[in-house]
């Protein structure tokens, strides 16, 4: 299944050495498999994302590890040395297996 | 003598509604153990491999004291370090203590990051305390604690 996801870069405008913030934002229920129904009374699966990948001109910059006890549409918020123009990819993995990813270019200025 | 065993029956079959649903709510509380059940020792001894880990002023864990909603509770970890490749931070481990799965998220991090900081919203079950550990380059380990209280669980 598509998911929305954004990556947004703070603040707009950076140079080359730059240190800048990257917010990653996924619409994901990430459900925990703990929660019941209400209508049904059945237990609803588990479904979260377990892994999401940054990288950089194709060199991995950071990796995190999640599991089920991060928030309903979640946001990552990690920082990046700009190092030259290029591509920020970001892959994210869900327990069951579905792989989707986004990208956004990078455009340092000066 | 009818009056009487009416009387009799009534009491009997209101003592069983009293009884069924505490027997489910206690079914309930053995399902709320979940599938990934972690504890925060277990993970612990995991990551530093039992060395163990001493808290430090360097790491900084930002989390609300009150959080009135358990489901979403904001939380910043920030590492001081140089971040060069001779320096820097490898890992930073978010626990909640007392949700059934401790782990939160595990970051890893390289040099190419600039700074040693991490944001994220996280689910808390009850009042409870929230752990970051950070994993540095020369193989120590520090951690930041903050209890968060919670008015509203936000697992299940």
């Amino acid at each position: 299944m598509e998911r929305k996801s954004l990556i947004k870069i703070k603040p707009k405008k950076y140079k080359n050495g730059d240190v800048v913030k990257i917010n990653f934002m996924v619409m994901h229920p990430m459900e925990t498999g703990l929660r019941k129904d209400k209508k049904t009374g059945k237990i609803v699966p588990a479904q979260y994302i377990n892994n999401v990948k940054f990288e950089y001109n194709g060199k991995v910059i950071t990796t995190i590890n999640v599991w089920e006890s991060l928030s309903a549409n979640p946001v990552f918020t990690i920082y990046m040395k700009i190092d030259g123009p290029g591509e920020l990819k970001v892959t994210f993995t869900e327990n069951t297996g579905e792989v989707n990813e986004t990208s956004t270019k990078i455009k340092p200025k000066g | 003598m009818q009056r009487r065993e009416f009387f009799k029956k009534l009491g009997s079959a209101a003592a069983i509604t009293a009884v069924i649903p505490m027997m489910s709510f206690a079914a309930d509380a053995k399902k709320q153990a979940g599938p990934n059940e972690f504890s925060y020792e277990k993970a612990l001894d995991v990551i530093t491999g039992g060395k163990g880990a001493k808290a430090s002023p360097k790491v900084s864990l930002k989390a609300p004291a009150i959080a009135e909603n358990g489901a979403v509770v904001p939380i910043t970890v920030e590492v001081e370090s140089p971040m060069t490749e001779s320096d820097y931070v490898k890992a930073i481990h978010i626990f909640a203590t007392k949700n059934s799965n401790s782990r939160s998220a595990s970051v890893h991090l390289t040099p190419a990051n600039g700074k040693a900081i991490f944001a994220a919203r996280i689910k808390l079950g009850s009042t409870q305390d929230v752990i970051a550990l950070a994993e540095m380059s020369d193989g120590t380990f520090l951690t930041a604690t903050q209890s968060v209280k919670v008015t509203i669980g936000g697992c299940g």
